[in-house]
């Protein structure tokens, strides 16, 4: 990952702009039934073990290479975006099969509610972050891959 | 496999592993680039997306760009950015597959480099 990061800094000008944008684990995502004004909040959607670590995994090369002097941070925020969905067995077929999310939502309402609303349209609430780095002239030496334990 | 060693091997190969992702599951193009400042931050630029999939975001940021490249590791991905380019009438759009690390231009070649839900 710090080596397709050192590629990029290579076709970027100085100056230039890295945007990382991508799901946010660190929060919960959410499954919410679409209300006639607004949503209902259903239940919480964990994210995968595999994809935690995924995100770690993109958030210490992102450190790296700063810390290198590659790229200097610049902003970072984070906006929230609904997936809409049918029903919700077209939510639930969805978590079955994505990779990011664990496969079940933990349901916050009792399973009659889940029962009268299941025709309803559905919407998962995730949250994205993004990050704008830098592009700097003259990094100092790259650091070498530390052993993992 | 242990689930460590999967994690491991797919992020230690940026792009290589990971299929493009439907695009109807993620933001809008507008949206994303609002809420990261906006037609400013590419109005005029040579712009690079990288993990383009089907062009998506490529295409929505093309109008305000100078040139925008998009390279993904996976073929189908590309057929259908061309494809998808072609339909839109886009023309300053180029689409190639290819992987983050090796990376088919010369230096200093973009002014923005976009890495949009591919890290």
């Amino acid at each position: 990952m710090v080596d397709a990061l050192v590629e990029i800094h290579r076709v970027l000008a100085p100056g230039g702009t890295l945007v990382d944008a991508r799901p946010d684990s660190r929060v919960l995502a959410y499954a919410e039934r679409r209300k006639p004004r607004g949503f209902q909040r259903f239940g919480v959607v964990k994210t995968s073990r595999l994809e935690l670590a995924n995100d770690r995994a993109s958030d210490r090369a992102i450190t790296r290479v700063v810390r290198d002097g590659l790229f200097k941070r610049r902003r970072t925020g984070r906006f929230w975006h609904r997936v809409p969905f049918g029903d919700l067995a077209e939510l639930r077929n969805y978590l079955r099969e994505h990779l990011r999310f664990v496969h079940r939502a933990k349901w916050v309402v009792d399973g009659a509610t889940r029962k009268r609303h299941s025709n309803d349209h559905f919407v998962i609430r995730r949250a994205v972050r993004y990050e704008l780095l830098e592009a700097l002239r003259s990094p100092r030496n790259i650091s070498p891959a530390r052993p993992r334990h | 496999m242990p689930m460590s060693c999967v994690a491991k091997d797919s992020v230690g190969d940026l792009g290589r592993h990971v299929p493009a992702l439907s695009s109807s599951l993620r933001p809008r193009p507008h949206e994303e680039l609002r809420e990261w400042g906006g037609s400013p931050l590419v109005r005029g630029k040579r712009v690079l997306d990288l993990g383009c999939g089907d062009g998506r975001l490529a295409l929505g940021v093309a109008p305000f760009a100078t040139r925008v490249e998009g390279i993904d590791p996976d073929p189908e991905a590309i057929a259908a950015a061309k494809r998808n380019a072609r339909k839109d009438g886009v023309r300053n759009v180029h689409f190639a597959a290819g992987a983050a690390q090796h990376l088919p231009y010369p230096d200093a070649a973009f002014d923005l480099v976009i890495l949009s839900w591919t890290l």
